[in-house]
């Protein structure tokens, strides 16, 4: 029993002697400072760290990069990892220790982005459609929630409002926590019924492709009961694809092919429609880009 | 084991030492840890019935109006009153001669009190049956168990309901041999009734126990026979303690009691951490409360523990076993096993609630710690006889050095007790890999304190995420926190936005990236290297309030 006490104890001081000085995060942080890139992306290893690593570099990291809808966009990835931890298996082209953290770098195959549809919702026009007619969605100023569990994604102070007197009823940038809590930045653009919400973009550059991804919020997906939500994309006024968002998919996405459609621009249309709204908190995320690249 | 002692003044100096000691130190600690939400309902709950009790005092008719009983019992019926009864009185006593240093350990000091008895009780329990030496082990194992001096702090019922729990099961076993213990077993049971739910479960353990000793007293031909005096004693006198502790039941009881059971048998499920899932409704894993055991009591009173169940394996043998003219006793250690596995079984069903972690079982605590000193004992007596024969000091050394771990891990995990794991699991970052529960009830507020102390010189308002208002009030009560720091509602208005780290509140943390703009927090508390709390600042608050710029 001695020795099982004694393993205990020596364990218990190995253990805190493991953890990673202030310091160790300081170098390593400053380290990455000085090379990252515009389009670079950084993240943590085990993900648990995530808030320290955003503590040191925070103020490098954008909500797009924090909240990335795949991770197909960015020219290179930093990670802070310790404990051994690694976000990929692949080897890095860049790695170096700072005590018990690691840096490691890769360059990825980043897609060429020719328009991102959560940049430039402000510029869109939003409607709700009821039959044969539209009514018009105004951006706005409007007032937001005050945060908290359970409230879901936090609206921005300026959107689209629909119909002031349902609250839940905008359309505007925001992050979502996905099926895996996964943060995703994407536009919130919540179902009324089988009747249209509609999202219009103008004169949009098409690229290769349009990548679509659409997901609900976490608190109501998780119950696996709701209504399944339909995202529509019409290109120049056809059906270019549909994403139909099943509770238990997650953060699900669709690749529709715009290269071969013999225009170089057009107006690109996102309906989200379902039969039952409630609880359906639909976020989506798109952009059209230049190269092929893996999803995540 | 012997079946029984009796306790001499000694033991009970022994037993008033570890319980004064305790309390103590427990006092001293307090502080340092912010009240937990459950707490802060409780201590809302206890001046509603202190102000009824003064209305009792001074004005008796009028407070037994049906009326005045329901507008200061009706808020948190879904708890029986004792405990929070003695907050209030403790409140009352420290409004009328100001007892207390602080106004939190006038709520909890009632609580701590039954943390210094089970203490005491678990010491008399084992000297009645063991040497001495191993009933102090036990006491001091289970008193330096991380999350027990956690929530030994608490104005809650957990640690209350394991020294209630206990003292019934030690009233009914000494009421077996003696009778006169019968009304005090009926009596404990009512006051185990009267503070959580837990207590249910007894006369099931009871019961089991008394026909195993009753079966093997018939098989050996035993004219003399356990008493049953207990039972009737404690289905008489267990309710009447409950009803009459609680007048929120004086009126419409059935309905009431109903109410309060059909509560708790279907409890809401509150999202929970365990193994990287985070579950939120049954079936929830039967390894909960084994795992959990594994990963937050020390190894060494785990390992003893085991070895101190193997060394008492003989006195588990079914009563069917017995024949004609065997010995027979108590079967104490049949009846500790009961106490021990019972409620860590009713946790383990998929449909129990798992949201509280180990607190739902503490009660099976204070009878691992025992088996734990029969397993050190049979390593000592059998060191005394072989190894080091004559010589005391190297068994009393192991003691120490068995109890050491426990205790130097319980210095570490306050004031962030919740979040500690023993080596078992890797420590706190090894259960962070493992995707163990970090937190609950928002208490690690109280280690911020310091830093928002000194971020908001002049003032201003903090969004408080899983800490309750009423938490934090108590924190500007105790001084900790000065009065003109504020909780704000929303996190747009707060200078400071608190992220209490667990995997659901990720959509909290997402929900502070876009109110605020930013994704760089300007402090995180960590515990051995994992994030606690992220704090945000608002970038529109008024800068000239900023420590550098002041």
């Amino acid at each position: 029993m001695a020795a099982v006490a004694s393993f205990e104890l020596i364990a218990d001081v190995w253990i805190r002697a493991q953890v990673p000085a202030d310091q160790s995060w300081e170098e390593a942080a400053a380290f990455v400072r000085a090379r990252i890139g515009p389009n670079d992306r950084i993240v943590a290893a085990p993900s648990w760290a995530d808030p320290i690593v955003r503590f040191h570099l925070g103020a490098l990291v954008t909500l797009r990069s924090a909240a990335p809808e795949d991770s197909a966009r960015f020219d290179r990835m930093w990670e802070l990892g310790i404990r051994g931890e690694s976000t990929r298996e692949d080897p890095p082209v860049l790695e170096q220790r700072f005590g018990g953290v690691r840096v490691r770098m890769w360059e990825l195959a980043a897609d060429d982005v020719a328009h991102d549809f959560v940049d430039q919702i402000a510029h869109a026009k939003v409607e709700l459609v009821q039959g044969d007619a539209s009514r018009p969605c105004r951006w706005v100023e409007a007032p937001r929630g005050r945060g908290g569990l359970g409230q879901g994604p936090m609206a921005p102070d300026e959107r689209f409002v629909c119909d002031p007197s349902r609250p839940w009823l905008w359309v505007g940038p925001t992050i979502l926590a996905d099926l895996t809590l996964t943060p995703r930045r994407c536009i919130w653009q919540h179902p009324v019924g089988p009747e249209p919400v509609r999202s219009t973009f103008f004169d949009v550059p098409l690229g290769d492709r349009l990548v679509v991804h659409g997901g609900v919020d976490y608190e109501n997906e998780r119950w696996r009961a709701g209504s399944p939500v339909t995202l529509r994309i019409w290109i120049s006024d056809r059906l270019a694809g549909e994403l139909v968002h099943r509770d238990g998919e997650g953060w699900s996405s669709l690749a529709i092919e715009t290269s071969s459609l013999g225009f170089d621009r057009a107006t690109v249309r996102f309906e989200v429609t379902t039969e039952d709204p409630t609880a359906r908190v639909f976020c989506w995320a798109a952009s059209t880009r230049l190269t092929e690249a893996a999803d995540e | 084991m012997n079946d029984a002692r009796a306790l001499k003044r000694g033991d009970h100096s022994v037993g008033a030492a570890l319980c004064i000691g305790y309390v103590v130190l427990l006092g001293r600690t307090a502080s340092d840890l912010a009240m937990s939400r459950d707490e802060s309902f409780y201590v809302h709950a206890a001046k509603r019935y202190a102000a009824w009790l003064s209305k009792l005092l001074t004005n008796p008719m009028a407070a037994l109006e049906q009326q005045s009983i329901d507008f200061a019992w009706s808020y948190n019926w879904e708890h029986p009153a004792l405990m929070k009864l003695g907050f209030a009185w403790s409140w009352l006593a420290h409004q009328q001669w100001g007892l207390y240093p602080l106004e939190s350990l006038a709520f909890r000091f009632p609580a701590m009190l039954t943390a210094g008895l089970l203490l005491w009780l678990i010491y008399a329990w084992g000297a009645s049956v063991m040497d001495r030496r191993g009933a102090l082990f036990a006491a001091l194992a289970f008193a330096s168990m991380p999350r027990v001096f956690y929530h030994a702090h608490l104005a809650c019922f957990d640690i209350p309901i394991a020294f209630f729990f206990m003292l019934t099961a030690y009233a009914y076993w000494r009421s077996l041999a003696d009778r006169r213990w019968a009304p005090l077993a009926g009596v404990a049971f009512g006051l185990a009734l009267a503070t959580k739910h837990n207590s249910w479960m007894l006369p099931g353990i009871l019961l089991v126990h008394f026909a195993w000793v009753r079966v093997i007293q018939a098989r050996a031909g035993r004219r003399e026979r356990a008493s049953i005096a207990w039972l009737p004693w404690m289905l008489a006198v267990g309710p009447m303690i409950l009803i009459g502790t609680w007048p929120w039941v004086w009126n419409d009881t059935w309905g009431r009691l109903g109410s309060y059971a059909a509560f708790h048998f279907r409890h809401v499920h509150y999202t929970y951490e365990y193994l990287g899932v985070s579950y939120f409704k049954p079936p929830f894993p039967v390894s909960v409360p084994f795992v959990m055991t594994l990963f937050t009591v020390p190894l060494t009173v785990l390992v003893l523990g085991a070895l101190g169940l193997h060394r008492q394996r003989a006195s588990f043998r079914l009563p069917s076993s017995t024949e004609f003219g065997d010995t027979t006793t108590r079967r104490t250690e049949v009846l500790w096993l009961g106490c021990m596995l019972a409620p860590l079984l009713a946790i383990a069903l998929p449909s129990s609630p798992i949201f509280g972690g180990t607190k739902h079982w503490l009660t099976a605590y204070p009878f691992l710690a025992l088996f734990s000193a029969c397993g050190l004992l049979g390593i000592v007596e059998m060191a005394e006889l072989q190894i080091w024969p004559g010589r005391r000091w190297p068994s009393v050394a192991l003691l120490g050095l068995c109890l050491l771990p426990g205790a130097v891990q319980t210095a570490h995990s306050h004031p962030l007790g919740l979040s500690h794991y023993t080596p078992v699991a890797g420590g706190v970052p090894g259960a962070a890999d493992l995707g163990m529960n970090r937190q609950f009830w928002g208490f690690t507020t109280g280690s911020v304190a310091p830093w928002l102390r000194e971020a908001l010189p002049d003032g201003g308002s903090v969004w408080l995420c899983d800490t309750t208002t009423g938490a934090w009030a108590m924190l500007q009560a105790d001084g900790i926190i000065p009065r003109d720091i504020r909780a704000a509602s929303s996190m747009l208005e707060a200078d400071f936005v608190l992220v209490h780290h667990e995997p659901h509140f990720k959509e909290v943390d997402y929900q502070a990236w876009v109110a605020l703009g930013t994704v760089q927090p300007a402090y995180v508390l960590r515990y051995d290297g994992v994030p606690i709390i992220s704090i945000y600042e608002n970038p529109k608050r008024d800068r000239s309030k900023r420590p550098e710029d002041g």
